[in-house]
């Protein structure tokens, strides 16, 4: 197994000309959590994009389980498979006749030309484990579209583990989410993390969240600012250098 | 045809026959696109190339062509400077297609000024004449139909995911920019095609309307997109054979019988909300 999940090298971004991210270099080693906190603007979402090959890289270099990302994101099938992403919202989710069901099944299939026909009996049962495995089994029949935020959240763990995958990226998994839904979020997470063995890289604005269960933080403002376990990167010195003078850590939280 | 004209003798037409089969194929393949369309917010995108086509087919009659066939590399190569436009521009994508829409309406009204001679009228051009519909048309109807459903088919799981949300399909790794391009250049060339038989002016009610009822009544993707093209073919048969036993306008007969099941399905919708469990959607405030 690749002790290495993602390996990122002098990696620029840019966003409409502008520099988003600066020379950016980390790794992530298998079975970590990682925490990536900044300011909002600081380039967050544009490096996780970056990550997950949405968004092409300026310069600089990505590999993920040890494949180099080519520059249009692209990735050999077998190394894309491994990597689940959380986004922080769907933007349509409301106007999709989808159900639950149908939705984890389509982190199951791969992408690319497909009988429709093939496959059934081998997605329903691993969507089934899926949805079991995140106590999500209750909404297999219910439209995407009627979901609460924390089931919501629980349905797209369901979509990332309805095949094994190494690396989970999620965006904000809290957003949306009020304390106590986040705290079961947040534990069922851990849970999957352990049995799944996943290496995780998550953006967060809840650095109490942070510091209670990540290995490691990076501290973004466009450059990576300091990096290193949470006592040491989320030191008043160290977010006053990320978040400017005067920064006041607060219990972050998303209106639900 | 009068209104004495008995139905079941207007169907021994050529015409008719014709004119049920393309009004059939054309509401299918309307309602197939018009299912993706829809929630992928293209409506708008059909309206404007239905309207911008009127220039496509005045350069047709100018130069002496089949109108139809000028219409599709027309169409095509509104699609992709659009896509072009959308993409690279930070204007919204409403305003762009409003602007392109009213120029090229703007010049085919001026040019078609210039034509002396045209057999057909301007009146045919904006409300189309499913009457005329040649099997040249039928055939290019079929195919497109043939084509269109097999691609969507074979990469269904593909543009569900990216109807759904983008950057989830791209970090699947689903080729996101090929597909949307695919996607609209396929609309494109159904939209041209259809515009014979339904004119410039509703051609976007084919692609809308039976979509959007079929959401209305729908809880799984793919009786979503089988009753919107069962919708759209019903639809486009039953406003003919109105069109043909009252000696009314066909495309307006289509729009209006479209109108009518979009009603139906929309009274549907607070009946299955009392029945239990509602398709629709559920606002944030519940959440």
């Amino acid at each position: 197994m690749v002790k290495m999940v993602l390996d990122v090298s002098g990696l620029t971004v840019r966003r409409d000309a502008v520099i988003a991210v600066d020379n950016v270099s980390f790794s992530l080693e298998s079975e970590t959590d990682t925490a990536l906190v900044g300011p909002n603007g600081a380039g967050k979402s544009t490096l996780v994009q970056a990550l997950l090959g949405i968004l092409p890289p300026s310069a600089g270099s990505i590999r993920v389980l040890g494949h180099a990302m080519g520059p249009q994101g692209q990735l050999p099938r077998s190394v894309r498979e491994q990597v689940a992403y959380v986004p922080q919202s769907f933007a349509v989710r409301n106007r999709c006749p989808l159900t639950v069901g149908d939705f984890v099944g389509l982190g199951w299939d791969p992408p690319g030309l497909r009988l429709p026909w093939t496959g059934g009996e081998r997605r329903r049962s691993a969507v089934a484990h899926a949805l079991r495995q995140t106590h999500a089994t209750n909404l297999t029949d219910r439209l995407i579209s009627d979901l609460s935020g924390g089931q919501t959240k629980r349905v797209l763990l369901a979509f990332c583990l309805v095949r094994p995958r190494r690396l989970l990226v999620l965006d904000e998994a809290q957003a949306g989410l009020d304390s106590q839904s986040a705290e079961q979020f947040y534990d069922l997470l851990f849970e999957l993390r352990r049995s799944e063995g996943w290496t995780i890289l998550q953006i967060s604005h809840d650095l109490d969240m942070v510091r209670r269960t990540s290995d490691r933080v990076l501290c973004l403002n466009r450059s990576l600012r300091c990096s290193g376990p949470p006592d040491h990167a989320l030191s008043a010195t160290q977010l006053e250098e990320v978040y400017g003078r005067g920064f006041v850590p607060y219990h972050h939280r998303h209106a639900p | 045809m009068s209104i004495e004209t008995p139905l079941l003798e207007l169907l021994q037409f050529p015409f008719m026959q014709r004119a049920l089969i393309g009004g059939l194929l054309t509401g299918a393949l309307g309602g197939v696109l018009g299912s993706f369309a829809v929630l992928r917010q293209l409506s708008f995108f059909s309206d404007a190339l239905g309207h911008s086509a009127l220039l496509g087919i005045t350069l047709g009659i100018l130069l002496g062509l089949n109108p139809t066939l000028v219409l599709i590399p027309f169409a095509v190569v509104f699609a992709l400077g659009v896509n072009h436009l959308v993409q690279r521009s930070q204007l919204p994508a409403d305003a762009l297609l409003n602007i392109v829409y009213s120029s090229s309406l703007a010049l085919a009204v001026v040019a078609l000024s210039f034509v002396r001679s045209y057999r057909g009228s301007i009146h045919q051009l904006l409300f189309g004449d499913i009457l005329g519909v040649s099997w040249l048309d039928l055939g290019l109807i079929a195919s497109l139909l043939v084509v269109a459903v097999g691609y969507l088919a074979l990469t269904r799981r593909d543009q569900i995911l990216l109807t759904l949300d983008e950057p989830l399909a791209l970090s699947r790794g689903v080729a996101v920019p090929v597909h949307r391009l695919l996607f609209i250049v396929l609309l494109a060339v159904v939209v041209a095609i259809s515009i014979k038989a339904v004119g410039v002016l509703l051609i976007s009610a084919f692609v809308v309307i039976p979509a959007c009822a079929s959401r209305l009544v729908s809880r799984h993707f793919n009786a979503y997109v089988v009753l919107a093209s069962v919708l759209g073919g019903v639809c486009a048969v039953l406003g003919l054979l109105v069109s043909g036993a009252f000696d009314l306008p066909s495309g307006p007969c289509v729009v209006i019988v479209q109108l009518v099941g979009f009603l139906g399905a929309l009274a549907l919708v607070p009946l299955r909300t009392v029945l239990g469990r509602a398709p629709g959607v559920r606002r944030s405030a519940t959440r």
